[in-house]
């Protein structure tokens, strides 16, 4: 294992035992989402981040005429502009001008860019002080740690560290009251803004109108900071160029309501210019960062990044981050948009680890305000840092040698359920397995390779006269694993008339290759399942599994988008490629055919992060479980993520998805539930397998097999 | 709800106390009970047409001379502002004359006088006056205020207070101003 990731694998230790941290995140994360909510209420969030991305693109494709324009406002109105190419470019512009002007000490007001290329430690080497206001930086300076949350810098701290620390600076023992602690840091700080002969704040826009920039902020500390000492120097990454006041304006309707839940943070501050100070005028000096921008700009796979308002909201529903906290999911930018900006900002060495740490629940592409697809672009990350470093021998081995070769991968298959017989000892779950496997049951059972798999069970139907022919798209887990639940959605379409064809070609339809980073795979892949699955021309391509359901929807053709006629024909398939229950409700709109089934249950509903997140679906399942005569309890958190996200369950990250999982558990668990329904066999074989180790009582159910249960009890029932 | 009932409720929402003045007497009288120490008033169009410097004086409350020495020691800063804004219960400064920022952002109390007929709707309807306040000067220092300084740093607790003034209280008049770029 390089050094490299064992340093990443001890963060991961030490964060996981620190439970009053995921207590402190999770806390957040739930109070977090209640805010948000009433803050956007009335408003139209999905056409509030779709105007700020159209926005943002527009700066982007046009960013060297905007930014003239902001430069020579600036300037017209008495700044001085540098623009600094690199951290160590920008970092010595402003040593250099601090120590020109014979300055001691500078007021720092919160600035994450200074965070980004450690100006604190170019400004110490050039023997000046600079002073972080902030409370949460100033706590962070005190303590020598890195901010761990981009807009809450010391979420990960707690009230008795930091009386501890500000005892040493008051020279007494200071009790850990949070409102006495705050007086502290007012009066502890209030001679610096005096004294200081250099202010540095960060900005959250520059705005190219007028050549101004504005601050967004609650404590106070930058409106001191910017108006008292006699220069001002604000440090901006060019990414943060909006073209007029309006653009502004939207941009700061949404930050705070995003970041934090605030409708709008006590202070907006809008500079422009060499505003007077102290009978003469003030020395303003804009540095303006690229420093791996421009770059991100030009890239690609990445450049919706640009977008980014620097919200934070990615980290607080992320379930990774509520788990191991920003000093683990980061390196100084924290969270989902962190790890693309460290690749840029930092270098790919610097996110290798942490781009890996994404589960793929897609919870942060979800709240984006800049409607930024996060998932995606860290997916595309993952395999840039696959082709640089290689995915490791074994992985690469099974996705090209086998996974390549259907035959050779079902009959290993076939194989296993066969080898697989002394640790199953002929059950359907795997309850401990031997050696150096044993971590992987140690908190989940696992189930066990069928003895037949779907393909070679599926029956003959005798529909006299279908209405539909549609085909199953079974993915390996309904195949190998569940192949009860084909058998079930074979009889609920049947129920409404529908054939089901099982086309045998039909491969793993690649998305463990390509969240692994092996493309190449992947696009094999693609192209096996699609000729595959059109062969038979069916009326519609079902899923029972979401992953599936998005690959065939929407990677196949990211994965062909350069070949015209394979993406004709990725574009055939998606397009008729539908999950079963929105299949069911949507299309066939059938779902009173399952009206009041016999052996109603109380049933909780766990929402699958692709299913609700990547198809939309959420409303459907429930629809369906609540026709069919069950009572329907909502748990809490019920579209957070299971912790199951496929090999990193299984091989990358187990510790963090046994954290997540056991976060699901308690919320199942609370509702009194009999059975928890979901449309997903990956959160199937998590959830069941988290449930069997609790010996709990809670039964796991695709929806799918509660009609079929259902249909099969009211069958019996007028025999 | 009308534009004053929101910008009410929301500045409100945000911590600041929000004062009914029959006028400007009335306000000067709460200004001076409440001011505990010394007071800071930058000078103002609005603040000239009623000498209220002057009156504020003569009503006993303890004046200081706007800089910086005496503002660190100010107990209260008092200014007009420009405009409200209502959906989110913002005060908007014109903060460029630097006697306005020292008068914000130092004392403990803020005392803000408005015209409660100064109130547009929402960030956006704000823009129309914040773009003319910059064709009109060509440098600014322009403050949105909403409720008194706050922090959430340590352990996301709310408290209010940490570096700018730990009370806003809006003073809300009519006939006080009627131009939305004047203070």
């Amino acid at each position: 294992m390089k050094e490299r990731s064992k340093a990443y694998q001890k963060r991961i230790d030490k964060a996981l035992a620190t439970p009053k941290l995921q207590q402190a995140l999770h806390q957040f994360g739930d109070a977090y989402l209640v805010s948000r909510e009433k803050a956007f209420a009335g408003l139209d969030f999905e056409a509030l981040r779709r105007e700020i991305g159209v926005m943002k693109d527009d700066v982007r494709n046009n960013h060297a005429r905007y930014m003239q324009q902001f430069i020579d406002n600036a300037q017209a109105a008495g700044a001085t502009i540098y623009q600094a190419d690199t951290a160590e470019d920008a970092n010595r512009y402003i040593a250099e001008l601090a120590v020109k002007q014979g300055v001691k000490l500078t007021v720092k007001s919160k600035s994450m860019a200074s965070e980004e290329t450690h100006l604190n430690k170019a400004l110490e080497a050039a023997n000046i002080k600079p002073l972080e206001t902030d409370l949460g930086e100033w706590i962070l300076q005190l303590s020598g740690q890195r901010p761990s949350h981009m807009v809450m810098p010391a979420i990960h701290m707690f009230k008795e560290e930091i009386a501890d620390l500000f005892s040493k600076e008051t020279g007494q023992q200071e009790p850990a009251d949070i409102a006495h602690l705050v007086e502290i840091a007012r009066q502890q700080l209030r001679q610096g803004y005096l004294d200081a002969d250099m202010g540095i704040s960060g900005a959250n826009l520059a705005i190219a109108e007028t050549g101004g920039i504005a601050l967004v902020t609650n404590e106070g500390n930058a409106r001191l900071a910017t108006t008292l000492p006699k220069t001002h120097v604000a440090l901006i990454g060019i990414d943060k160029l909006v073209p007029t006041l309006e653009d502004a304006a939207k941009v700061i309707r949404v930050l705070p309501k995003n970041a934090t839940g605030q409708a709008l943070t006590s202070y907006v501050t809008w500079i422009r210019g060499a505003v007077p100070c102290e009978g003469g005028e003030k020395d303003l000096h804009i540095v303006l960062l690229d420093n791996g921008r421009s770059r991100l700009a030009a890239d690609e796979n990445c450049c919706e990044t640009s977008r980014c308002i620097r919200c934070g909201a990615c980290a607080n529903v992320c379930p990774v981050y509520q788990s191991v906290g920003g000093h683990v999911f980061g390196h100084i930018y924290i969270g989902a948009v962190g790890i693309i900006l460290t690749a840029f900002f930092h270098g790919l060495d610097n996110a290798a680890e942490i781009v890996k740490a994404c589960i793929g629940c897609r919870s942060c592409v979800a709240v984006c305000p800049a409607d930024i697809d996060l998932e995606r672009i860290i997916l595309s990350l993952r395999e840039t840092i696959a082709d640089k470093e290689g995915i490791g021998g074994g992985k690469s081995l099974v996705f090209r040698k086998v996974m390549r070769n259907r035959k050779l991968f079902h009959g290993l298959l076939r194989a296993a359920s066969v080898l697989q017989k002394p640790v199953t000892r002929g059950e359907r779950t795997i309850r401990h397995l031997p050696l150096f496997f044993s971590p992987l049951t140690e908190w989940r059972t696992l189930p066990a390779i069928a003895d037949k798999p779907l393909r070679d069970i599926w029956p003959k139907q005798q529909l006299n006269a279908p209405a539909k022919k549609v085909a199953l798209f079974g993915g390996c887990a309904n195949d190998f694993l569940y192949p009860e639940l084909g058998t079930d959605l074979i009889e609920v379409m049947n129920h409404l008339n529908v054939e089901v064809d099982y086309p045998l070609e039909q491969n793993c339809c690649g998305v463990p290759a390509l969240y692994s980073g092996d493309k190449e795979t992947a696009i094999e892949l693609a192209k096996q399942n699609i000729n595959a699955m059109l062969k038979g021309n069916p009326e519609a391509v079902l899923t029972t599994c979401p992953t599936c359901t998005m690959a065939l929807q929407r990677d196949f053709i990211e994965c062909l988008k350069d070949d015209p006629s394979w993406k004709a024909k990725a574009e055939k398939l998606a397009e008729i490629t539908v999950d079963a229950a929105g299949y069911i409700v949507n299309q066939l709109e059938a779902a009173d055919q399952f009206e009041n089934l016999p052996l109603p249950q109380k049933v909780t509903y766990h929402d699958s992060c692709h299913l609700k997140r990547g198809a939309g679906v959420w409303r459907e399942p429930r629809q369906l479980i609540e026709t069919s005569g069950h009572e329907l309890v909502e748990m809490d958190h019920a579209d957070r993520c299971c912790g199951f996200g496929g090999s990193y369950s299984l091989t990358s990250h187990p510790e963090i998805a046994k954290q997540i999982l056991g976060d699901k558990l308690q919320d199942i668990e609370k509702t009194g539930a009999d059975c928890v329904a979901m449309d997903c066999p990956g959160c199937m074989m998590q959830l069941r397998g988290g449930l069997e180790k609790n010996e709990s009582k809670v039964q796991v159910a695709h929806t799918i097999e509660l009609l079929a249960a259902g249909l099969r009890a009211e069958k019996a029932a007028s025999d | 709800m009308d534009l004053y009932n929101q910008f009410c409720v929301a500045a409100e929402t945000s911590g600041a106390v929000l004062v009914d003045c029959k006028g400007p007497v009335e306000a000067v009288a709460y200004i001076v009970k409440h001011s505990d120490g010394g007071v800071l008033v930058p000078s103002s169009e609005s603040f000239k047409r009623v000498d209220l410097a002057d009156q504020l004086q003569k009503a006993g409350a303890t004046l200081l001379e706007v800089n910086r020495s005496q503002a660190a020691e100010a107990a209260s800063g008092v200014t007009s502002a420009c405009f409200a804004i209502a959906d989110t219960g913002t005060l908007v400064l014109e903060s460029t004359p630097e006697d306005v920022r020292l008068a914000s952002t130092l004392p403990t109390r803020h005392f803000v006088l408005l015209d409660r007929s100064k109130i547009v709707a929402d960030g956006l309807a704000a823009v129309d006056s914040l773009r003319r306040m910059h064709q009109r000067d060509t440098r600014n220092y322009i403050a949105y205020i909403t409720g008194p300084s706050r922090t959430a740093d340590i352990e996301r607790v709310l408290t209010i207070g940490v570096h700018g003034p730990k009370q806003l209280h809006i003073l809300l008049l009519n006939d006080w101003s009627s131009d939305l770029l004047e203070m």
